[in-house]
């Protein structure tokens, strides 16, 4: 098992940088998420990781060896490609086992790895055909297995589900997480479906223009977003964000304002903290019918309908919020209180836009590292 | 009507085929003719009294069979040659990067345009001082660089996708490797065209084998043509078309066996779903 370590890695492409100065630290059998908008650099990393791109600048360590200059062949990786590199003139069976023939394998070797990976993604009487004559989850499957039976110690993947109707892809992405129970091998798997990321990863690198916004567990991703990036990258409908304003243990939004519980006003005192962005996840956001104290209320703009529940979005002195509710409390037009779960606040400074922290009572899950 | 409209097409089609094949039958049909029917009855397609007697007769004023063994060494030597140093070459164009790559191919791609009688002289020299003249060897030589091939090959291999020949190189296979498994596989047709395009070019290649040959048993197929059908050759028509017959049957039945590999391979790939 490897460790893959970025060192102050920067990536440019004459004077476009792409990557700058990541530090990233991928452990030995976990699977690593790189996620992130389409130029975000998540693939160029990944391909750094393979030996297909050059770094510019900085070091990069595979079990504690400098890796910079180590060629693709020599690193003992395996890769599926988003458009599944498949080779088009021979069959599955050839495509599989076409490293194993470089490696000069054994045959009964060969045959027995085949074997494996044939089982395993369910290719068997496959072996045969041309990849022309394959659909696309098969030619899929065919792209893993050629990765699986190298059994080397990392595998990359690519957007290896991007070319995959919605219900296949639900199915695959159970396949990946057992053929990684499997192997155990490190996985770094790229995509931007952060739905995606949620379920294959241990843990999440977010990245946004080049730049490490978040490294941590899904759960800790989505539940203290270290920055306004990842608050809004994270979740559909996106975080709202609302520049906002304490005093007088009361959070105000333009002119209106709400009490806040004794565990804030005492954290964001503290802090001294006095004009920040708030952070509110659409479902935390409760709509009231009756209740009229401390409340806030706005004007329903706009519904989006989910089919098993809504998304309403408001307008509250000028800013725009969505939350999520029912359809028959709300129309456009409407006039709405609706309360916020102070349990569920995050605040970020205004001006580095990161996360303040939170109020120790409301360490409420302690989101531990997932076992393996 | 889609129907009538294929069958317009088929039509079209089969009148161009007709044309085509018509010289070549003409030559055919007129090889085995004697020279008084030929001259009665030039376009019948069948002779009247068949005969192979202008066969008999070029093979007896001509070592017509060293000729063609001599055309064929040239040729292969040339097709081989080229090809193989085209692919090589292209693929260095493509997928390796180094310095003054693009300045290097706009140099070899410029050289197509240099015509040949610019460069007869020099190269009739240098093959002088080399005492390759009278020898086809000579004649070889100066066919064997050409950037056509470069450029051909390297249009086909840019369209193939990236990520195969990445894909090949994290399992580790070398350059040739790639070449061989992956890259020439996928461009087959063509190479193989470009193949028989060098292979027909060089097969008809007639102003340098003249200016280097000068005894007959070094001749090529084109310069043994020559010797019947201009002025000092004489004017016997039937014979000139036996010639003929000859000078194109070898790149006619190589074509005939290389075609099929011309007929694209590369339809749906692996590639996208």
């Amino acid at each position: 098992m490897k460790e893959i370590v970025f060192e102050n890695v920067s990536k440019a492409y004459g004077k476009t940088t792409v990557i700058e100065h990541l530090n990233l630290t991928i452990r030995p059998g976990e699977r690593l998420i790189l996620l992130g908008a389409s130029g975000c650099g998540k693939s160029t990393t990944l391909r750094m990781i393979a030996g297909l791109e050059q770094i510019t600048a900085g070091n990069l360590y595979m079990n504690g060896q400098r890796i910079n200059d180590l060629a693709s062949g020599e690193r003992n990786v395996s890769m599926v490609f988003q458009n599944y590199a498949l080779y088009p003139h021979m069959t599955v069976a050839d495509n599989i086992v076409y490293g194993l023939k470089i490696q000069k394998l054994p045959k009964e070797e060969i045959g027995q790895r085949l074997q494996a990976a044939v089982d395993m993604l369910e290719l068997n009487g496959l072996e045969g055909r041309k990849p022309r004559d394959l659909s696309g989850g098969q030619r899929q499957r065919v792209a893993l297995a050629r990765a699986v039976v190298k059994r080397s110690d990392v595998l990359l993947l690519d957007e290896p589900l991007s070319n995959l109707d919605a219900q296949l892809r639900v199915h695959a992405r159970k396949e990946l997480v057992k053929i990684h129970q499997t192997y155990r091998q490190t996985f770094v798997y790229v995509t931007h479906d952060q739905v995606e990321a949620m379920t294959v990863g241990n843990r999440i690198a977010l990245l946004h223009e080049g730049q490490l916004q978040m490294l941590d567990t899904p759960a800790n991703v989505y539940n203290r977003p270290a920055n306004v990036f990842t608050a809004r990258f994270i979740g559909s409908p996106s975080t709202n964000i609302l520049a906002a304003h304490y005093a007088d243990r009361a959070l105000h939004i333009g002119r209106q304002a709400v009490r806040l519980p004794e565990f804030w006003s005492a954290f964001l005192g503290q802090k001294g903290c006095r004009d920040f962005y708030l952070g509110i996840r659409p479902e935390h956001i409760r709509l009231e019918r009756d209740r009229t104290d401390n409340v806030f209320s706005g004007t329903v703009k706009y519904i989006e309908e989910y089919g098993n529940r809504c998304g309403i979005y408001l307008d509250i002195e000028d800013n725009e919020l969505v939350a999520i509710g029912d359809k028959a409390d709300a129309w456009p037009g409407k006039r709405v209180s609706f309360a916020i779960d102070a349990a569920k606040l995050h605040v970020f400074d205004k001006q580095t836009k990161e996360n303040i922290g939170y109020p120790e009572v409301y360490n409420e899950p302690v989101y531990q590292y997932k076992s393996l | 009507m889609r129907i009538d409209r294929e069958a317009q097409w088929h039509i079209l089609l089969g009148g161009a085929l007709l044309l085509s094949l018509l010289p070549i039958a003409f030559a055919i049909a007129n090889s085995f003719k004697e020279l008084s029917e030929a001259y009665n009855n030039v376009f019948s397609l069948i002779p009247e009294h068949p005969t192979i007697g202008n066969y008999l007769l070029v093979f007896s004023r001509l070592p017509l069979g060293q000729i063609t063994a001599n055309t064929f060494m040239v040729a292969l030597a040339a097709t081989v040659f080229k090809t193989v140093t085209s692919a090589l070459a292209a693929y260095a164009f493509v997928y390796f990067d180094f310095r003054g790559k693009n300045v290097l191919y706009f140099i070899l791609i410029s050289t197509i345009f240099i015509p040949f009688t610019v460069t007869m002289i020099p190269n009739y020299l240098t093959i002088s001082q080399l005492g390759f003249r009278n020898n086809i060897i000579g004649v070889i030589l100066p066919q064997l660089s050409d950037a056509t091939g470069i450029f051909l090959i390297r249009q086909a291999m840019r369209t193939i996708p990236r990520s195969l020949i990445e894909a090949a190189r994290i399992e580790q296979a070398g350059h040739l490797k790639i070449l061989a498994s992956i890259v020439l596989p996928l461009i087959r047709p063509a190479v193989v065209s470009t193949g028989i395009m060098f292979f027909i070019n060089s097969w008809n290649e007639y102003v340098w084998p003249v200016l280097i040959l000068k005894d007959k048993v070094n001749y090529t197929l084109p310069l043994a043509l020559q010797l019947f059908i201009s002025s000092e050759g004489g004017t016997d028509f039937t014979i000139a078309m036996a010639v003929s017959v000859i000078t194109m049957i070898i790149p006619l039945v190589l074509y005939l066996i290389f075609q099929r590999y011309i007929i694209s391979t590369f339809t749906s790939s692996g590639v996208k779903g």
